[in-house]
């Protein structure tokens, strides 16, 4: 009988691949938000990646219409110079968005290796990576960033991720540590042990799939914190104009332009602010479905 | 009339439970009697319907789930079903005492039982409320605990079976008369367990109690109830005087549940698992009989018609195999022939 | 199979400000369970029976005494090199819901341990799938719908069922189950035993049952031992039948007693032991550990502590200064 029902069984693993993707699309439908909220990602995503490619590098201005205010040609008027300033929140986003993921990348790896080798270990091993998490915890973020700027430019986005995933990845990790201490007890690991499986096995197939909505959603978190803290770094006026940055119009909106008394600015204040909101407004409607995703019940339902 | 055991009549009974596939009866057309003054026993498995059933009497099923037919009347209460609000709360407590599924677990951890005590009191408008404590205490010394100190404990300081002995205290000092016992025994040790049952025999006996006990183990109901009513499918499927039940059982399921309990004594291998597994809400057969799929003695009929609780005396069961024979005038409807 | 001398474990505690409270889980145990045989511990929740099964898994460690798996004792080896004597010993624990990883399939459950067997005896693919179509049919469940299942579209039987199918991938000589039906719904059980009864039967595993219900560890194996712990030590050992019929050790009739009878079916037996008081882990260790409890009980009891040893003329042991026959069990109406 075995004879019929291998070829079945072969390919279940490629079957559960595929049907795990159609959960994700049933997920996703079940709720006209999360579909909603998926698309204001692609289309940031889409903003990051191909929007400053069809812009100039360097903006044209146009000094006759300095800090107009929105009219069809310019939905969000112009800035001081009299560039677009619809324009300047489409360059502006890449570096914003890559900040963003790399921040996220970095908190979430740093963060869930820490935990999981924490609360695995346990032990020594546990005490000392768990004192340091406590101890970076404790380093007040803003300052210490306020300093940095000083001495480093921040350039790159790359390097502004760098830091902000290194500040942040404390919390990730002491939650992660908790789950894991927590998973470790149930009767599937242990039972994992008992069969001989190795430690990989154990880490990166039982445990971490179990916290995979947990890991996902602070992702996404991460990813909003990211933007707040950047925007805010190059709001506060601590780091170079250089860059095109959303952070950088609000600056020169409020303290160039005078946003809060000319109305004529208010496009170039509300612009990046917008952008910020409905990036926010995106992360919070997909986080939602991350739970029934990476739960095979309610993923199934 | 708070001060004798009330009876209780549940009629034509049904309770549904919302989901994506509609409303699904998790108690579908429950009759049940409780005399004044006696044990009774429901046993089913999970999903069987009975801790829906015992929340009914109580008119605290909880959404998704709703009373979509029948009466609940309780002596000194009426109608049950009819209860909202405030007048419901006074009931539960005063009239009801209920001791839940996790009594192990139902305590709250930040507050010793005293308070908690203290607190339900006051919920209820006690004015005595040192009469409340000196109520507890000699209930919990009657339980062979040290009320004093039971009293001054948080939940953690005390074992299962002191918790339990906690619960049936708080579902019995507001000189509640009707309890309800929710798998009272379960996770507990076979001496403990024994020792629970004892009380709550004991308990019911001395305070005039009415009393219903549900578990999913047939033998804490041979232990301490008067009559007995086996549930399968949301469906109350025989009922009658525990020792005649459990002497003679007639429904098929009876009959299969108690052949699947391996014995101290005698030939072990005459114990018999029952093919098939319970039905869940959603599996639950919509017409025909609720148990045919696991039944030896399947008739054509049992695939369309939904076998009706059939009275023989004291006994009542839903089965066409077992109606059928006996199906003649004269034998039926006689309560206590 | 397995054989452990005076096997020791204590907990510590910490928690109390000053100095950490110390539990003594097991005080020297003695056991032995032979190839394809079978063996129950019963007891009270914390009395150490699922401690005992635990360390006899691997999967707890223990303070003193010997351990010998296959006749190789384990103090001798290193924790790596101890691995592979301990994976012939299979736990099946108690709760199937938590013993199965929610987010994989039956088929990813069984295939990992597969996997390993298959890298280690340079099998094929093949092979593995075989083998897991194998097992499952060995534990009464239809690959070809169950495979492609994840836990929750399972019902409580069916996952100790998987889980079963499981500890066999690594063809284990002998299966631990904690208390492995208290979870199941009560017309599934019997199943589940059968199947437990049915393994060691066909494929000569051994079965340690660990339980509080003394009629299941009959069905599993009425040839097996018995084994009656209390607070860390056997006070009663013997083969299953023997010890049902003729308890002597107090401990082990209250036990008996109260089990529920099925008044209309059965009598109670005529002499029931009550114990005086509930346990409570905190009491003297001084004399006999059951002394406080028991109603038998004299001075000496108070004073020294009984050890196991064989009455002339009685099969089984006991730790009692005061044996003593007593009808305690509940018998079919139609026996008296």
């Amino acid at each position: 009988m075995s004879a019929t029902l291998v070829p079945e069984a072969a390919s279940a693993s490629s079957t559960m691949r595929r049907n795990f993707w159609r959960g994700v699309w049933r997920v996703m439908r079940r709720k006209p938000s999360r579909m909603a909220g998926v698309l204001i990602l692609i289309g940031f995503v889409l903003m990051a990646v191909v929007g400053p490619m069809l812009l100039p590098e360097h903006l044209p201005g146009d000094t006759n219409a300095i800090t107009q205010p929105p009219s069809w040609e310019h939905w969000f008027g112009t800035d001081p110079q009299g560039r677009d300033v619809l324009s300047l929140v489409i360059s502006g986003s890449r570096y914003v968005l890559l900040t963003a993921a790399v921040t996220a990348l970095i908190t979430v790896v740093v963060g869930t290796g820490i935990g999981l080798f924490s609360g695995f270990k346990r032990g020594r091993w546990d005490t000392v990576l768990m004192r340091v998490t406590d101890m970076k915890l404790t380093i007040p973020g803003l300052p210490l960033l306020l300093v940095l700027a000083t001495v480093w430019q921040f350039g790159s986005p790359l390097q502004m991720g760098l830091v902000l995933g290194l500040l942040g990845w404390g919390g990730v990790a002491r939650a992660v540590r908790s789950q894991t201490l927590s998973l470790r007890e149930r009767g599937f690991i242990e039972a994992a042990r008992g069969l001989g499986l190795s430690t990989t096995h154990i880490i990166g197939r039982e445990l971490l799939p179990s916290m995979a909505p947990y890991i996902a959603m602070n992702m996404l978190i991460s990813v909003t914190g990211a933007v707040y803290a950047q925007v805010g770094l190059f709001f506060l006026g601590v780091l170079p104009y250089e860059s095109d940055n959303w952070g950088v119009m609000l600056n020169l909106a409020v303290f160039q332009a005078g946003a809060m008394i000319t109305p004529s600015a208010l496009g170039y204040l509300l612009a990046p602010l917008l952008a910020i909101l409905l990036l926010t407004l995106g992360i919070v409607l997909v986080v939602d479905a991350m739970d029934e995703i990476f739960n095979p019940r309610l993923r199934e339902e | 009339m708070a001060n004798q055991a009330p009876g209780v009549r549940i009629d034509g009974l049904t309770v549904v439970y919302k989901t994506p596939a509609g409303e699904l009866p998790a108690v579908r057309g429950v009759s049940l009697r409780l005399e004044p003054g006696s044990i009774t026993g429901i046993v089913g498995e999970s999903g069987s319907g009975k801790s829906t059933l015992a929340l009914s009497l109580l008119n605290a099923v909880q959404p998704p789930g709703r009373i979509a037919a029948g009466s609940v009347e309780i002596d000194g209460l009426g109608d049950v079903t009819g209860l909202r609000g405030e007048q419901l709360r006074k009931a539960r407590g005063k009239h009801i005492g209920y001791v839940f599924q996790a009594a192990q677990n139902s305590l709250n951890p930040l507050k010793t039982v005293g308070k908690q005590l203290l607190d339900l009191g006051r919920s209820h408008g006690v004015d005595d409320l040192r009469g409340l404590v000196r109520e507890a205490r000699e209930l919990l010394g009657r339980m062979g605990l040290d009320g004093a100190r039971v009293l001054d404990s948080h939940q953690h300081e005390l074992s299962g079976g002191m918790r339990q002995r906690v619960g049936i205290m708080l579902a019995l000092v507001l000189n509640a008369h009707l309890v309800v016992l929710d798998e009272p025994t379960t996770a507990l040790d076979m001496i403990t367990q024994a020792n629970i049952l004892k009380i709550v025999r004991e308990v019911h006996a001395e305070r005039g109690l009415t009393t219903l006990v549900i578990t999913h183990d047939i033998g804490v109901v041979a232990e301490v109830a008067d009559r007995l009513a086996v549930m399968y499918g949301g469906r109350l499927v025989e009922q009658g005087p525990t020792r005649e039940v459990l002497g003679a059982p007639r429904h098929p399921y009876t009959q299969g549940l108690i052949k699947a309990i391996p014995r101290l004594v005698g030939d072990i291998d005459e114990a018999r698992a029952l093919p098939g597994r319970p039905p869940a809400l959603a599996t639950v057969p919509k017409e025909g009989c609720v148990f045919r799929e696991r039944c030896p003695s399947r008739m054509d009929v049992c695939d369309t018609v939904d076998p009706e609780p059939t009275a023989d005396g004291p006994r009542i069961v839903a089965c066409h195999a077992v109606t059928a024979p006996v199906a003649e005038p004269g034998t039926l409807d006689k309560e206590h022939a | 199979m397995i054989t452990g001398t005076g096997v020791v474990k204590t907990f510590k505690q910490r928690g109390k400000l000053l100095g950490a409270r110390e539990v003594r889980a097991l005080r020297g145990v003695d056991f032995s369970i032979p190839k394809g045989g079978a063996a129950s511990f019963i007891g009270e929740s914390g009395c150490g029976k699922t401690t005992l099964g635990r360390i006899i898994a691997g999967l707890e460690s223990y303070d003193e005494g010997e351990i010998a798996i296959g006749g190789e004792p384990m103090s001798a080896l290193t924790t790596k090199q101890r691995q592979p004597h301990f994976r012939k010993i299979q736990m099946i624990h108690q709760d199937p819901y938590s013993a199965l990883n929610p987010t994989r399939t039956v088929h990813q459950t069984l295939h990992a341990p597969l996997a390993l067997r298959a890298k280690q005896t340079g099998r094929s693919r093949q092979w593995m799938e075989e083998r897991a179509a194998e097992v499952l049919t060995l534990v009464g469940l239809d690959p070809g719908t169950v495979l492609a299942r994840y836990p929750h579209q399972l019902s409580g039987g069916m996952r100790q069922r998987v889980v079963i199918a499981r500890a066999l991938t690594v063809d284990p000589e002998m299966l631990v189950a904690d208390e492995a039906v208290s979870m199941i719904d009560v017309s599934l059980r019997l199943g589940i035993l059968a199947l437990l009864k049915d393994l060691r039967e066909r494929l000569g595993v051994s079965v340690l049952f660990i339980t509080h219900d003394v009629a299941t560890a009959r069905y599993i194996g009425a040839d097996g031992e018995l084994y009656v712990i209390y607070r860390g030590q056997v006070v009663e050992r013997g083969p299953v039948d023997t010890i049902i019929a003729d308890p002597v050790h107090p401990y082990t009739q209250s036990l008996l007693s109260a089990i529920p009878v099925l008044h209309g079916l059965e009598r109670p037996g005529e002499q029931p032991v009550v114990p005086l008081e509930s346990l409570d882990e905190s009491q003297s260790d001084e004399g006999c550990l059951f002394a406080r409890r028991c109603p038998f009980r004299d001075e000496r009891c108070a004073s020294e502590r009984p050890l196991l040893q064989i009455t002339t003329g009685a099969p089984q042991e006991h730790a009692c200064f005061h044996p003593a026959r007593r009808d305690v069990i509940a018998r079919p109406m139609s026996e008296v």
